[in-house]
C-alpha cells in the first residue's frame, strides 16, 4: 500500500491542475482516474468567462461572483494567479497561449460553421482572437476526404448575418477544398491520423505547398486568414504551426473540431509530462471505488485493480470528479442525484424540475448547476453551510455547485482555479508533521 | 436461444456487454499504438465495440441459412495487439481489449490453429525441446538461413527477438542446487514463505531473473517454494487459441489454489503472467470459480510484494550505492495490474540511482505479436519513440518487469535491458561487498 501526501481523483483539467501544483510544490501525488476526461473532448481552449453584454472575462467573472452561489465567488481571487500559473507551466511545455481575462470576449469559429466566444486560446488558434480589419478575408480551408471539416458548410454559416454578433467580421468568407497527398485513399482518417500526417516534415512540405497552389487557383489571394481544422501536429505542434505560419501566405488559425480534440489532446500531455517531470504520478484505467475514513478523516483510497484494490494512503483526497457527464454526480430512479464516492450532501433542484419544458432556454437548465456545496477553501459543506463528508477532502471543477458551465463558459476558470487552491491549501513547504515515512527520505536516512 | 436468454447471457458476459457503453468518444483511438502506426488497423472504437454489436454471442449456434461461417464482422481485429491501452483510456468502462481478445478467439474457433500461433502460444514446448539442444537450438537461432527458413516455411519474422535458450532451465539449476522442494503446503509458514510461479520466460531463457527474484525473497526471510506449474496460458489467449488455454489454467490452478487456500502468497517475475493468474483466467477464459478467485486474491507481482513489505516496514533497504541514470519502462501488462509503478518506487530506495518512467506507451511487441512475419514492421514502428527516448538518455541499461518487452528492445536499441529486481538484488550484492571492503579495510574510513 502506497502512500502519498493527496490523492487526487479525476484526470479533467481541474484533476490535472491540482496534481501539477501539489507535485511541483514537492508533495508525492497519485491522481487516479478511470479514463481520460474533458480535455480529451473540449476546445483546448481556456474557457473561463463570457456572458451576454460582459466585454471582458474579468468583467464576466466579477458579474458571475457576484451570485454568493457560484464558485466564482470564492475563486474569483484564486483565478488570475492560478491562469497565470497554468500558462506559464504550459509555456514552459511548449504550449503557449494567448489572450488575457481584460481582452476582449470576441466570436472565434467553430467548426459548424457558427462562433463560440472565446478570449484565452492557444497559440494556434491565436489569429482567430484579432479584430477583423476592412477589407480582410476569410478562406475555410479544409483536406478533401476528411468528414469532420465542411468548408463549404462552414463558410456558409459564417456568412450568415448575426454569424459575428453583429460585430465586424471578415469581408469575405470562401471555402477552400484542397486534395492533400495521399489523404483521399486513407481507409481512416480522422482529427489524430491527419495531426500525425502533419508531423511528417516532408508530407506537410507538400500539403502547404498543396494548399498555395489552390489558394493561387481559387484567386483567394490577401489580405486575410485562414480557419484551419485543428491538426496542425500533435507531439511535434510547436514546429507544425511555425511552418503552416511561415509557408502559407494567410495568417493560418486552428479551428477545433468533433471528438476526439487535438488542442485538447495537447493540452493533456503537456500537463501530463509536466506532472510526470514533477514526480508526481498518474494511474487512468480503474475506477476509484471507496475512500477509507477514520475518526472523521480521509486515511485511504482504494481503486480497482485486476486482484485487489489498489489503495493508497493519504490524508487529502481533492475529488475532481466531475459533473453528471464526468461520473462525479450520478442520477438515480428515485430522482435524486448522490455523489458516489463519498455520499456528500449534493446541492440539486427536486426531481420534477428535470423535465424543464426548455432544455435549451437562456436561463439555464435548473440541473445544470447541481453540484457540492463547499466552503472558501473547498471543503464540502451541506445546505446549511456546516461542514459535510470526512475532514482532509476538497472539492474541484465541475463537480462544485452553483456552475453553468456550458452557458457561463466557465469551466475551465473553475477548473485551474479550484485546482491550484486546493492544492496550495495544502501546500507541502515544510518537512511533513504527521505522514508516513516518505520512500524518498527513507533512502537519505 | 431465445431472446430472453440471449439477453440474461449477455448480462453474465462481463467484457462484451460492457460495448453498450461506448458513446463513440473516440478517447481510445487516441491512445492506440497499433492504428498510430498503421491505416491497416482501423481503430480499438471500430474493432470493438463498434463491431461487437454485430457479433453473435460466444456459444450461440449457427444461424440456420446463415451464409456467414465466421462470427467477426471484422478480420482487423486481429491486428489488435491488446496491450489494453484502449482499456485504460475508456472514461466509459468498455474493456475494449478484451473484447478483442475474445472477437479473436471467435475467429479461430472453428479452424485449426496455424502452425505459427499454435507454436508461439506454447513457450513451455518450445522451452522443453529448446533446452536440452541449447547450442544448437541458438545457433539455429542466429543463423540467418535457418531465420529466413523460419519466417518461410512458419511465419516467425527473420529479425524478430527471439530469445536464447538457457543451457539448462531454471527448474533444473534449482533442484540441482537445494534439492527437489516441492513442499506440500502443510509443511511451510505461510508468514514466512511465498510460492513462486516462475513461468516460462524465467524457466527456459532467463533463469538469472527467478534466482535474482529467489536472492533478493530470501534475504528477506522469505522461503520461496516452487511448486509444479506449466504456462500460465496467456500466449494461447493472445493467439486465440482459448481451448488449449484453458487446460493449462485448470492445470495450474489446481496446484496453486492449494497454496492459496493455505494462505500463501503466489509470486510471479513475469508481469504477463502474475496478470494472467489475476484476471485473464477468471475475465477470459470464464474459470471463474473458486479455485481462481483464491489464485487471483494470492498472486502478486514480485515488485508489488517487495513494495508491500517495505511499506509495512519489512523490507530490508540495504542496498548498495550506485550512481547511474536508470531508464524503467512500465509494460503494457503492469499497466493493465492497477498496482501503479511499484518497481520505481523499490529503484528509488537504491542510493544514487536515478530511476526514471519513460512514460511512453508500448514497446510493440506486446507478447508474441511482435514476432510475426506480419506484424514485425507494426512493432517495430510502435516502439520506435521508446527506442528513440531510450538511445537519447544516453544509458547503457534499463529496466523493464515484462521478458518480451525487455528482448525486444533491447534488440532494437542495443541496450542492455533487467528485470527491476536483478537490479535489486545486485544493489543487495553491492551493499555486502562494501561492508566487507569497508571491515577489510578499516584506515580507509
Amino acid at each position: 500500500m502506497p502512500s502519498a501526501d493527496a490523492v487526487v481523483v479525476g484526470a479533467g483539467l481541474a484533476g490535472l491542475s491540482a496534481t501539477l501544483a501539489l507535485a511541483e510544490a514537492g508533495a508525492r501525488v497519485h491522481l487516479l482516474a478511470k479514463g481520460h476526461a474533458s480535455t480529451h473532448w473540449a476546445s483546448g481552449g481556456l474557457d473561463v468567462a463570457a456572458l451576454p453584454r460582459a466585454v471582458t472575462v474579468r468583467e464576466a467573472v466579477a458579474r458571475l461572483a457576484d451570485d454568493a452561489r457560484h464558485p466564482y465567488a470564492i475563486l474569483s481571487d484564486a483565478l488570475p494567479p492560478a491562469l497565470e500559473w497554468i500558462r506559464g507551466m504550459l509555456q514552459h511545455e511548449g504550449l503557449p497561449y494567448v489572450g488575457t481575462i481584460d481582452g476582449p470576449v470576441v466570436p472565434v469559429p467553430t467548426s459548424i460553421g457558427a462562433t463560440r466566444p472565446a478570449a484565452i486560446l492557444p497559440a494556434a488558434q491565436a489569429a482567430a482572437l484579432r479584430p477583423w480589419e476592412p477589407g480582410e478575408r476569410l478562406v475555410v480551408c479544409g483536406p478533401g476526404g476528411f468528414k469532420d471539416y465542411w468548408p463549404h458548410a462552414i463558410a456558409r454559416g459564417l456568412r450568415r448575418a448575426g454569424a459575428w454578433w453583429g460585430s465586424a467580421g471578415p469581408e469575405r468568407v470562401d471555402p477552400l477544398v484542397v486534395e492533400l497527398p495521399g489523404v483521399r485513399d486513407r481507409l481512416n482518417l480522422d482529427a489524430i491520423e491527419l495531426a500525425r500526417l502533419f508531423e511528417e516534415p516532408g508530407w506537410r512540405w507538400d500539403a502547404f505547398a498543396a494548399i498555395r497552389r489552390a489558394l493561387i487557383i481559387g484567386g483567394l489571394d490577401g489580405p486575410g486568414r485562414m480557419a484551419l481544422p485543428a491538426v496542425l501536429g500533435l507531439d511535434d505542434h510547436a514546429a507544425v504551426l511555425a511552418e503552416a505560419t511561415s509557408e502559407l501566405p494567410l495568417e493560418p488559425f486552428e479551428v477545433p473540431l468533433m471528438p476526439p480534440s487535438v488542442p485538447g489532446l495537447r493540452l493533456y500531455r503537456a500537463l501530463r509530462a509536466a506532472i510526470v517531470r514533477a514526480g508526481g504520478r498518474v494511474q487512468i484505467g480503474q475506477a476509484v471505488v471507496r475512500i477509507g475514513v477514520r475518526d472523521g478523516r480521509v486515511v485511504e483510497v482504494a481503486m480497482e485493480a485486476a486482484a485487489r484494490q489498489f489503495v493508497v494512503r493519504t490524508d487529502m483526497l481533492i475529488m475532481a470528479t466531475g459533473g453528471i457527464a464526468g461520473g462525479g454526480l450520478v442520477g438515480h430512479p428515485d430522482g435524486t442525484l448522490r455523489e458516489p464516492l463519498l455520499d456528500l450532501p449534493v446541492e440539486a433542484p427536486p426531481a420534477m424540475s428535470w423535465l424543464a419544458r426548455e432544455p435549451l432556454a437562456a436561463g439555464g437548465h435548473p440541473l445544470e448547476a447541481a453540484g457540492i456545496r463547499s466552503d472558501a477553501e473547498l471543503r464540502p459543506v451541506d445546505a446549511s453551510g456546516r461542514p459535510a463528508g470526512p475532514a482532509g477532502v476538497r472539492i474541484c471543477g465541475s463537480l462544485l455547485a452553483g456552475q453553468r458551465y456550458l452557458r457561463e463558459r466557465c469551466g475551465d476558470g473553475v477548473a485551474v482555479a479550484s485546482g491550484w487552491l486546493a492544492a496550495g491549501a495544502h501546500r507541502p513547504s515544510a518537512p511533513r508533521r504527521d505522514a508516513p515515512q516518505s520512500l524518498a527520505g527513507e533512502v537519505a536516512g | 436461444m431465445s431472446i430472453t436468454e440471449l439477453i440474461e447471457a449477455a448480462a453474465h458476459e462481463p467484457v462484451t456487454s460492457t460495448a453498450d457503453g461506448c458513446l463513440k468518444c473516440n478517447v481510445c483511438n487516441t491512445v492506440c499504438p497499433v492504428s498510430r502506426v498503421t491505416d491497416l488497423f482501423p481503430g480499438p472504437k471500430y474493432v470493438g465495440p463498434q463491431a461487437q454489436r454485430f457479433r453473435l454471442a460466444p456459444g450461440s449456434p449457427p444461424q440456420a441459412g446463415s451464409v456467414m461461417p465466421v462470427l467477426s464482422p471484422d478480420h482487423t481485429v486481429d491486428l489488435c495487439s491488446g496491450c489494453g491501452f484502449c482499456t485504460n483510456a475508456c472514461p466509459a468502462g468498455v474493456r475494449i481489449a478484451e473484447m478483442n481478445s475474445r472477437a479473436r478467439a471467435q475467429m479461430r474457433a472453428d479452424r485449426r490453429p496455424h502452425l505459427r500461433d499454435w507454436l508461439l502460444g506454447q513457450p513451455d514446448l518450445l522451452g522443453r525441446v529448446g533446452v536440452p539442444l541449447a547450442p544448437l537450438a541458438n545457433a539455429a537461432l542466429r543463423n540467418r538461413a535457418a531465420r529466413w527458413v523460419g519466417e518461410t516455411l512458419v511465419g516467425v519474422h527473420r529479425h524478430a527477438p527471439l530469445p536464447t535458450f538457457s543451457r539448462r532451465s531454471f527448474r533444473t539449476r534449482w533442484s540441482r542446487s537445494r534439492g527437489r522442494r516441492l513442499r506440500a503446503p502443510g509443511s511451510a509458514d505461510p508468514e514466512r514463505s511465498v510460492v513462486y510461479f516462475h513461468g516460462c520466460a524465467a524457466n527456459y531463457y532467463e533463469p538469472e531473473v527467478a534466482e535474482a527474484a529467489i536472492s533478493v525473497l530470501e534475504r528477506n526471510g522469505l522461503e520461496v517454494i516452487v511448486p509444479q506449474q506449466v504456462c500460465c496460458g496467456l500466449p494461447l489467449i493472445s493467439n486465440g487459441l482459448y481451448a488449449q488455454a484453458r487446460a493449462r489454467a485448470r492445470h495450474n490452478l489446481t496446484t496453486l489454489a492449494t497454496f492459496a487456500r493455505a494462505g500463501f502468497r503466489i509470486v510471479g517475475t513475469s508481469t504477463s503472467c502474475t496478470h494472467t493468474l489475476k484476471a485473464e483466467y477468471r475475465e477470459m477464459l470464464d474459470l471463474d470459480d473458486e479455485d481462481a478467485r483464491a489464485v487471483s486474491g494470492a498472486t502478486w507481482d514480485i515488485c508489488e510484494l517487495l513494495l508491500d513489505l517495505h511499506e509495512r516496514d519489512r523490507l530490508d533497504t540495504r542496498f548498495g550505492r550506485s550512481d547511474r541514470h536508470l531508464p524503467y519502462h512500465p509494460p503494457c501488462q503492469l499497466r493493465s495490474h492497477g498496482i501503479g509503478l511499484p518497481a520505481l518506487d523499490l529503484l528509488a530506495l537504491v542510493p544514487g540511482l536515478d530511476a526514471v518512467d519513460l512514460d511512453l506507451d508500448c514497446c510493440g511487441v506486446a507478447g508474441t505479436y511482435g514476432l510475426k512475419r506480419e506484424k514485425y514492421d507494426i512493432a517495430m514502428a510502435v516502439g520506435q519513440p521508446l527506442f528513440r527516448k531510450l538511445r537519447e538518455s544516453g544509458a547503457d541499461e534499463a529496466a523493464c518487469d515484462s521478458e518480451t518487452c525487455r528482448w525486444h528492445i533491447a534488440k532494437a536499441t542495443g541496450i542492455r535491458v533487467r528485470h527491476p529486481v536483478q537490479i535489486l538484488a545486485a544493489a543487495y550484492v553491492a551493499y555486502a561487498a562494501a561492508e566487507a571492503e569497508a571491515a577489510g579495510a578499516p584506515s580507509d574510513g
